[in-house]
């Protein structure tokens, strides 16, 4: 492969854990065979009454980390700690600059609201305001996930928390590439988490106040990203190229002329025809943001959002469109757009040139177990 | 097919940046000129805290923004769809704006960047939701609280307010120093050349939950904030947002534009240590990164604004990281949370706006309700009353739970600059007299 050191930068490696199961081939078999994983969700073990909605299966903190350190873990934490050891599991000979190097960008709606909540009516019901479980307390702030990312696999280099609805994958992909971009990190692992849980459930559907939305869907996502001469220097695989992520925001009218705007200004701006572009994928349901990709690419426009399939995902929701581009096999470059419309009106739309990967490069690409990503 | 990167990879990454406008919303004062004497006569407002049943703490003082008007600033968007923490940062948004000089409408045409920093988002819709529910079950959850939860509402809403199209808006999460980390992100986006301006700061709201946490950790003072004190007990909770309007030099020499300071570089660093503890040697390594970045020798640093929370260890660790860095000879290091008590993901926003005032305005913000320097945090940090100086290099300190560092580095804008500012400024006062 030609790719150009001084190049943008590379994706080398992903991971994911979603409704489909653990690890990128989990992901990426589950989305091609194209089956919901929307179900009932357990009425005991979540304290709701008819739910429906998409769960990592068999997703325990503890027994996948170890009673260690996890006592007071929620599980957006555990989603975020797992994943990044599945994804820092495929960088081999980790050196010595490697923990100050190497930075954390993680995206998330707003921490966890049953942490938080639960802290609140802890305090409401207690005999005393302050009666409350101090071990409790890192788990009440936006930032636990990353944090705690940082400590398990020892990463010293910058960390962020992004939040910026259902484009935040996008975003913290552009946060990720200006720290790269400034010599701040050598490499960054980039993803979101969002977690199911009794209060997630209860807030969305007071916020839909009666009107059903989608159904609620939970995971982790995460990409490696790198400048182009470091994956060369170490020998990776370069999955995609990241050319650009712009975003815009509709302020009142017409949201699908809107993406179609953005989309164009992106292309624009990287200097790419629209003719050029193999796949474009939309991270949302809505009728706006699928139609205006439609008349855009016709039919290179695929009309399948994971969301779909494993339900609304929020802050994860754009990487793991990504991670369907991602996953999909190839046998020859291609340029790929990823758009994610919120309900606000804003907008992000990302522009990779995909590289070849065939069934044998999968496989070489194949995470170790579960067992060497944890300390 | 293109083979080129829009990104900066193919770029020169030497825009210089600077600070044209600031938004403040705080207790002590709303926009600058009254934040500015207000830092300078080391004024503080501390009252018991009403935005939530304080009943059963033993003391609850706070730093809450009285008599907060949205609609003086907020004409756009339904006031009622944004939270507490969101109606003050697109206030301070509009007032950084105006305090720019720019028109709005100008701005509409220009690419830019809303980067905003909170550590609870809307929290205080998750409490009332909470509270809710113990009264009257889930029918009693008002959609109106459901609604506002998502931290990223905190930069759209300055967007939508403003009608800013052509932006990228997200929120930065790291708790107590995210106000730092958007800086730094506006910063190095107008530095690449992918954006003309940034507006980039952090808000918070007081709420339940955080008070609590910081209550439990016996962290709160019961009276006051007293950094670098050796009878500090702890943080106030604070509230309020600043926003700073970010432009190249270019572009504010272009329109004329007053210049406040320049965004000289800015470190960040993770502890990856302890959740809620602060580790010296990554806050050592976060200013020397910082330093770095900036081109400045530590030597070279006139004033450190203090991350200076006031509390046992944060104060200790702070000094000896300090010391660790510069010596004994260490610059002055001033605490304004001392007078704006602990204002979360804003913290550190507010404190780069002191900053920014501190260089302009020639004097440095003291620290108050200082009565007794602790032995072990023994550094200048201009007790109770600010002093005239002349500052050429200020340094910004933000720590966070999570172990989230960041640091920014300001400077004075070289006198060459600055006299073609001040030319510029006089030719267009002279034109509208």
């Amino acid at each position: 492969m030609n790719l150009n050191p001084d190049g943008p930068p590379v994706i080398t490696a992903w991971s994911a854990i979603s409704p489909f199961g653990y690890g990128h081939d989990a992901f990426t078999d589950g989305f091609t065979a194209g089956e919901s994983t929307v179900d009932a969700v357990d009425e005991e073990r979540w304290q709701v009454a008819g739910e429906r909605a998409a769960l990592v299966p068999d997703f325990d903190v503890r027994s996948l980390l170890g009673a260690k350190g996890t006592r007071s873990m929620n599980r957006v934490t555990g989603l975020a700690v797992v994943t990044a050891g599945r994804l820092l599991a495929q960088v081999p000979d980790r050196d010595d600059e490697f923990a100050e190097g190497t930075g954390l960008v993680l995206g998330t709606t707003t921490g966890s609201p049953e942490s938080m909540m639960g802290f609140t009516r802890a305090s409401l019901v207690g005999e005393r305001p302050d009666h409350v479980e101090p071990a409790a307390v890192p788990s009440c702030v936006m930032n636990c996930a990353a944090g705690q990312v940082a400590i398990w696999h020892q990463l010293k280099g910058p960390n962020a928390t992004v939040a910026a609805g259902r484009r935040t994958g996008l975003v913290g992909l552009n946060y990720a590439r200006r720290l790269l971009a400034t010599g701040r990190a050598r490499m960054v692992l980039c993803g979101a988490a969002e977690e199911y849980s009794t209060a997630r459930a209860k807030v969305e559907r007071c916020a839909q106040d009666g009107t059903p939305g989608p159904a609620l869907g939970e995971g982790c996502a995460m990409v490696l990203l790198e400048p182009a001469a470091h994956a060369i220097a170490r020998g990776a695989t370069p999955l995609a190229s990241l050319l650009a992520v712009e975003s815009a925001t509709c302020v009142g009218g017409n949201r699908g002329q809107a993406v179609r705007d953005a989309v164009s200004r992106t292309l624009h701006r990287a200097g790419v025809r629209q003719g050029e572009v193999s796949v474009a994928a939309g991270t949302t349901a809505s009728a706006d943001e699928r139609n205006a990709l439609s008349d855009l690419f016709g039919t290179r426009a695929d009309t399948t959002a994971a969301h779909d399939l494993i339900g609304d995902t929020a802050s994860v929701s754009a990487l793991f469109q990504l991670a369907t581009v991602l996953g999909a096999e190839r046998d020859e470059d291609g340029l790929a757009v990823i758009t994610a419309l919120d309900d606000d009106g804003a907008i992000s739309t990302a522009l990779l040139k995909l590289h070849p990967v065939t069934a044998a490069g999968r496989t070489e690409a194949r995470e170790p177990a579960l067992a060497g990503g944890v300390r | 097919m293109s083979t080129q990167p829009t990104g900066s990879a193919a770029r020169p990454a030497d825009r210089r940046v600077v600070i044209t406008g600031c938004g403040v919303i705080s207790s002590i004062g709303t926009g600058v000129a009254e934040f500015s004497a207000a830092l300078r006569a080391g004024r503080s407002n501390v009252r018991p805290i009403t935005a939530f049943d304080t009943t059963g703490f033993a003391h609850s003082n706070g730093c809450e923004v009285p008599g907060f008007e949205p609609e003086r600033w907020i004409h756009n968007v339904d006031i009622t769809e944004l939270g507490r923490a969101s109606r003050f940062s697109v206030a301070a948004a509009r007032l950084a704006i105006e305090d720019s000089g720019i028109g709005e409408d100008r701005l509409r045409d220009r690419r830019g960047v809303v980067s905003v920093g909170t550590t609870d988002g809307e929290c205080r819709d998750l409490d009332t939701l909470v509270e809710a529910e113990l009264a009257g079950g889930e029918a009693g959850m008002d959609p109106v609280n459901a609604r506002r939860i998502p931290a990223g509402n905190i930069s759209t809403a300055i967007s939508r307010e403003l009608g800013l199209t052509d932006v990228e808006s997200s929120t930065i999460a790291t708790a107590c120093s995210a106000g730092n980390y958007a800086i730094g992100n506006g910063f190095d986006a107008i530095r690449l050349g992918e954006a003309d301006f940034a507006l980039v700061g952090g808000a918070d709201a007081v709420c339940r939950k955080t008070f609590t946490i910081f209550y439990r950790l016996r962290s709160i003072a019961p009276d006051c904030c007293r950094p670098f004190d050796k009878n500090r007990m702890g943080i106030l909770t604070g509230e309020g947002a600043g926003i700073l309007m970010l432009e190249s030099l270019e572009s504010a020499q272009a329109r004329g534009a007053r210049i406040y300071a320049e965004v000289l570089g800015y470190g960040l660093s993770c502890d990856a240590n302890h959740p809620v503890a602060p580790h010296q040697p990554s806050i050592t390594r976060c200013m020397d990164l910082a330093l770095h970045d900036a081109g400045v020798k530590p030597g070279e640093v006139d004033l450190i604004s203090a991350h200076g929370t006031g509390t046992k260890a944060n104060d200790l660790t702070e000094t000896r990281a300090i010391r660790d860095l510069f010596g004994e000879d260490t610059p002055r290091v001033v605490s304004m949370k001392s007078m704006l008590g602990h204002t979360m993901g804003a913290a550190s926003a507010l404190a780069a706006i002191g900053c920014a005032l501190a260089i302009t305005d020639r004097f440095v913000p003291p620290t108050v309700n200082h009565e007794e320097t602790d032995p072990e945090c023994a550094v200048d940090c201009v007790p109770n009353e600010s002093v005239p100086a002349d500052l050429r290099i200020v340094q910004n300190n933000g720590w966070a739970f999570g172990g989230n560092n960041s640091v920014v580095i300001f400077g004075r804008l070289d006198t060459e600059s600055t006299e073609n500012t001040e030319s510029a400024e006089a030719e267009l006062e002279g034109a509208t007299r």
